[in-house]
């Protein structure tokens, strides 16, 4: 593929993406940051890239584990200060998580691999083994997860468990 | 009739509308009968309805920053950048080291006259204990020089500057016989005076000076010899050299 051609199709996924990091990173310019690196990545890694996989879990599972560093080096500092605080402190929509409806608040309050299947399964429609390939699990583990995720949804949103993260919101 | 449940993943399919025909009419089948999971799983589609709906809002203002053609521009020009960094550094070691190898041996080279100093240090700092020749007598050193150094060999008079020969002694050089002679003021300040055939390749010396550890030496370059005066770094020695130095050329 050519250039201009890769480029044309990242940016049909752009959107997609900067959603996803959106609500991984509940933070407008962390994801933006999040984007590019993948954006980044993906065109030096575009010519290695697995064929059996589909480009958007290729794109969607690279900006996860960007993720999933980025947290764990943050973590690893916060450990380093002897911060006790824990991550997630902040949420800079939180007027709208906490003015939008119960089902988004809960949402929010998931974990994140759980608010990432539901994003990748619910939102995004993608097929249960391209899930199962982007966390590298078999397929029966993805549906158990999914059936926690959607339990938890269920739960948080009807009110009978409030995420610690969310009393804290004002 | 049928009544094990579906599997998880005809619930989920089911959820998803990814389950088509029979499998997903069994599954309506099953929860008609089973009113709870009936509820769960009808949960879960509104759920599931109502994130699509609300997050569909997140799909809009995309920051120019994030076009990838964009990124790709920047990233080949920071890959420019680095490789014109490396490349400079490159050439950086290769002129280093193109420098350091045409200026090899110049240390040894820009250190003339050293086996004088070296003879200053073995005699003079002894006040002339170990000489082949130990006579205050001009002419009979003058003799002694070119007996063994060579006849056009010049020796300063150096009496109206306060300084008196003690004698001499020859050393061997790579290039033939050399010889110091030694002078002495008569208040611990000594000179000497040393004279040999030029180093390899007939290299005679533009004059000059230098000080190393402590030791100053004049030298220079007359009738096919090479000439060094050397004294201690210090004041009064400083000014003897200047004496000798002047009295010889």
């Amino acid at each position: 593929m050519s250039d201009p051609g890769i480029d044309e199709t990242l940016r049909t996924m752009l959107p997609r993406l900067r959603r996803f990091a959106l609500w991984l990173a509940r933070d407008s310019s962390a994801a933006d940051d999040l984007v590019q690196s993948t954006i980044e990545r993906a065109l030096t890694k575009w010519h290695t890239r697995r064929d059996d996989l589909s480009l958007r879990a290729w794109l969607f599972s690279i900006l996860y584990r960007l993720f999933l560093d980025g947290k764990r080096r943050a973590g690893r500092y916060a450990r380093l200060l002897g911060s006790l605080s824990h991550e997630e402190a902040s949420w800079p929509s939180a007027e709208r998580v906490a003015t939008a409806h119960s089902t988004l608040a809960a949402f929010a309050g998931l974990p994140v691999e759980q608010r990432s299947l539901l994003i990748w399964i619910t939102v995004e429609g993608m097929s249960y083994q391209e899930v199962a390939d982007i966390l590298q699990v078999p397929i029966g583990t993805v549906m158990s997860r999914l059936s926690r995720a959607r339990r938890t949804l269920r739960r948080l949103g009807e009110g009978e468990v409030r995420p610690p993260s969310l009393r804290l919101l004002k | 009739m049928n009544t094990t449940p579906p599997s998880e993943h005809d619930i989920h399919a089911y959820v998803d509308g990814h389950l088509d025909g029979p499998r997903r009419g069994e599954v309506e089948r099953y929860l008609a009968r089973h009113p709870d999971e009936a509820d769960e799983v009808q949960g879960w589609r509104q759920d599931a309805q109502q994130l699509r709906a609300m997050l569909a809002g997140d799909l809009t203002d995309m920051p120019a920053s994030l076009d990838p053609a964009g990124i790709r521009a920047r990233a080949r020009h920071r890959h420019a950048v680095r490789w014109a960094t490396a490349a400079s550094l490159l050439l950086c070691l290769i002129v280093g080291g193109l420098g350091g190898w045409a200026a090899r041996g110049m240390g040894t080279g820009n250190a003339p006259m050293a086996d004088a100093m070296q003879a200053y240090r073995l005699l003079a700092l002894d006040h002339g204990v170990g000489m082949d020749i130990t006579t205050g007598n001009e002419g009979d050193l003058r003799a002694w020089l070119s007996g063994r150094v060579g006849s056009n060999v010049r020796l300063p008079d150096l009496a109206d500057a306060g300084f008196r020969p003690m004698g001499g002694r020859l050393f061997a050089t790579d290039q033939g016989p050399a010889a110091m002679v030694l002078y002495d003021d008569g208040n611990g300040h000594m000179v000497s005076f040393y004279v040999r055939p030029p180093g390899p390749a007939r290299h005679l010396l533009p004059r000059g000076s230098r000080e190393d550890s402590g030791l100053l030496a004049n030298y220079w370059s007359d009738g096919g010899h090479n000439y060094a005066v050397v004294a201690m770094a210090d004041q009064a020695g400083r000014l003897a050299a200047e004496r000798v130095v002047g009295r010889s050329i």
